[in-house]
């Protein structure tokens, strides 16, 4: 991860969040564009956006530092792509 | 004005690691991840053998300042977050004064805060002993619950329940620790099942750092004080991250809120700041005229803080 640049990371958050949340939904998700509204338009909640980060966690090797987190960062895949790739730690 | 005299505490030896009740609780393996990775739980206690009456009479076995002083005793409270505990006519509150040569003593229960009861039955105790106004007279205060339904074991998305209990000593006048200020909110709006209705889940959660956020300025404005006055925050054991996200809201410093027990007891309903507590004062946390916080709140919903100086 060490060559990783941040649009890169931004990017793969980005493309990550797409292949997990059918996981976390339990249900199809069509292909997303960032601007999607992820309680409105997808039905997140506060503990299922949880187990969103969890994943990503786990997919991307990272460590997210959850308790920054505000509403606004929770608006859409964008603004919670672009909460990750600033609040976390890359594990090498 | 109220003195909590003394505080003891007992958590039971068995642990349960919280994968082990994911079955039971109908968790899923991510819900156990989440709640280990992200709400800092990681085993609860649990006395498997032991009634509620054994887990009670062992907190007030540890409370070596009332030996001796069991004829002072006035009112035994027990703060539960649980409105039932056991069918009738069994009633262990009772039974345990008789054990315990306090059946002199007035004995009733509090609840109807749910799990910010342990606060409000301190401040009842030192209210009834004032009005009293007979010199040394005390009031015991004893919380902690058994897990004995899917209610009493989980908060969905929040927290698992555990099984410590809490026994206290209460004055009207005493020197410490001088109770400076409680303030409590009750949020009736947010009455309901969280398990049957995710509405009201997610209006909970959106609210609740707000609100606790409020009556802990509150209490801390009514003591006089200012935030950074306040050397230590005795929490619930919720989870940790509702407690990092308020922190955050505040600007308070999260390592002088005392998580530690988060991890190893879980949520013991009304108990957790009388349980963490006793660890802050084992821990020499606690130094004279240290002012602090013991913040719960409660389903249904109740917020409640209390500013105590050592």
């Amino acid at each position: 991860m060490g060559q990783t640049t941040e649009v890169d990371l931004r990017q793969q958050i980005v493309d990550s969040i797409g292949e997990l949340l059918p996981r976390v939904l339990k249900r199809e998700v069509p292909e997303l564009p960032e601007s999607t509204r992820l309680f409105d338009e997808l039905g997140l909640s506060s503990a299922s956006t949880l187990e969103l980060l969890l994943e990503l966690e786990e997919a991307l090797d990272l460590q997210i530092d959850v308790e920054e987190i505000d509403q606004g960062d929770l608006e859409s895949v964008g603004t919670l792509a672009d909460f990750v790739a600033a609040h976390s730690l890359t594990q090498d | 004005m109220t003195a909590l005299t003394a505080v003891a505490s007992y958590l039971p030896a068995g642990r349960v690691p919280i994968e082990e009740l994911a079955g039971r609780l109908g968790l899923s393996d991510r819900q156990v991840r989440v709640f280990r990775r992200f709400h800092g739980l990681s085993e609860v206690c649990r006395d498997h053998d032991g009634t509620l009456f054994d887990l009670l009479a062992a907190a007030v076995g540890e409370l070596d300042e009332l030996r001796g002083r069991e004829h002072l005793v006035k009112y035994v409270l027990y703060a539960r977050g649980m409105p039932v505990a056991v069918p009738y006519p069994a009633n262990p509150l009772h039974e345990l004064c008789r054990k315990l040569g306090l059946a002199h003593a007035v004995a009733f229960t509090v609840t109807h805060h749910a799990c910010a009861t342990g606060l409000l039955a301190v401040d009842i105790a030192g209210r009834l002993l004032a009005s009293d106004g007979v010199p040394g007279a005390l009031a015991l205060v004893i919380a902690g619950e058994k897990t004995f339904t899917r209610d009493a074991e989980l908060v969905p998305d929040t927290s698992i329940f555990g099984e410590g209990a809490a026994a206290c000593l209460v004055s009207a006048d005493g020197a410490s620790d001088r109770l400076l200020s409680y303030v409590t909110r009750l949020r009736g709006d947010f009455d309901g099942r969280l398990v049957e209705d995710p509405g009201l889940a997610v209006r909970f959660a959106k609210e609740y750092p707000g609100s606790l956020a409020e009556v802990i300025l509150a209490a801390v404005q009514r003591a006089g004080l200012a935030l950074d006055e306040i050397s230590l925050i005795v929490p619930h054991n919720v989870n940790a991250v509702s407690w990092r996200r308020l922190c955050r809201m505040i600007g308070y410093p999260v390592d002088r809120v005392l998580l530690d027990n988060v991890a190893v007891t879980g949520h013991c309903f009304a108990a957790d700041a009388f349980l963490n507590y006793r660890l802050a004062a084992d821990r020499g946390l606690l130094n004279p005229g240290d002012r602090y916080l013991m913040v719960a709140a409660g389903l249904g919903a109740t917020f409640s803080a209390m500013v105590f100086e050592h």
